[in-house]
């Protein structure tokens, strides 16, 4: 492992021990009572998913375009993570969703538009692990409709009726509510780069077992 | 470079538990946002009768159950993975190196 990794792996694994702490210390948003306190994991782990497929997407034109078998692998990595953030997001909210709107899932354009990214992340694993040969590619340009579905998510309450909160909620939160929402967001980023150089660790290790399986057979 | 990354990253940390570790009495003093934001039509989870609240606590505790439950089974997967293709990586080096003496 690279000798950055467990520094920033005892760095996050601390924030995520503190958090707690916290998020305990936040006030209570007037109506809302304890299930409010959801937000503060709910909310890095939906933008880590965005973000994951940002990279998967990224990743995938790089290696459609120049063929670097390294972005491929990146590729991989960042979908799994959009697979794992996203189903964290989408089942925390529900769950706060029940008690702050009294219902568990709403038909709107984010959720729904959530969904469909998240399902598209689980489309590419399916695809890259019982596709076969040349999945690498098709996976490739399924990844870049999980990344073009971002924008759209991240919009969409600004322009379509929801009950769900605008973009302008998180940048006029107040410090005391906005300091334990970014704590958790550093541990969140952390988290997400150290799962991704693992994963792609895992990948690199995997080339290197079939090269020497092919020098073997040679 | 990685050493003064670390180091950096640490005493980051450090000054962040530090402010924390120092705010926390005060955001346990900061007063909850007072009845004028409260927005017409809206009926506060505390006034609506008995049969329509939900505990909000079993939510709270499944959340976050349920998210270091998939932290650590991914975590956990992962490795395990990882471990295996080394293991087979170390076994097939040693098999190459002893074809290449016999």
């Amino acid at each position: 492992m690279p000798k950055w990794f467990y520094p920033v792996a005892g760095l996050c694994a601390l924030l995520f021990a503190a958090s707690p702490f916290v998020i305990a210390s936040a006030p209570y948003v007037q109506d809302m009572g304890i299930a409010q306190k959801i937000f503060y994991y709910h909310m890095p782990s939906a933008w880590m998913f965005l973000i994951a497929a940002i990279v998967c997407g990224t990743a995938s034109v790089r290696f459609l375009v120049t063929g670097i078998v390294h972005q491929d692998r990146v590729a991989w990595a960042a979908a799994e993570m959009t697979c794992l953030f996203g189903a964290l997001a989408l089942v925390t909210g529900p769950l706060w969703a029940r008690k702050a709107w009294g219902v568990w899932w709403q038909w709107d354009m984010r959720l729904t538009a959530s969904l469909m990214g998240w399902m598209v992340s689980c489309a590419y694993l399916l695809l890259r692990r019982y596709g076969g040969s040349g999945s690498e590619k098709l996976a490739a340009g399924l990844s870049l409709f999980g990344m073009a579905n971002v924008p759209f998510i991240y919009v969409s309450v600004n322009y379509w009726r929801t009950i769900h909160p605008a973009t302008s909620v998180v940048p006029t939160l107040p410090f005391s509510l906005g300091g334990p929402l970014w704590f958790c967001v550093t541990a969140f980023v952390l988290l997400l780069v150290l799962l991704m150089s693992l994963r792609i660790r895992l990948e690199e290790q995997r080339a290197r077992l079939d090269s020497l399986y092919l020098s073997m057979d040679e | 470079m990685t050493r003064l990354t670390a180091l950096f990253a640490t005493m980051l940390f450090g000054m962040m538990m530090l402010g924390f570790g120092l705010a926390t009495p005060l955001l346990a003093q900061t007063p909850q946002p007072g009845g004028s934001l409260q927005q017409e039509g809206f009926t506060p989870i505390e006034q609506l009768p008995p049969q329509e609240q939900l505990p909000a606590a079993p939510l709270l505790i499944a959340a976050y159950v349920f998210v270091v439950v998939m932290l650590f089974v991914y975590l956990f997967s992962v490795a395990r993975r990882l471990a295996t293709v080394q293991k087979e990586l170390t076994r097939l080096e040693g098999d190459i190196k002893a074809s290449k003496k016999g």
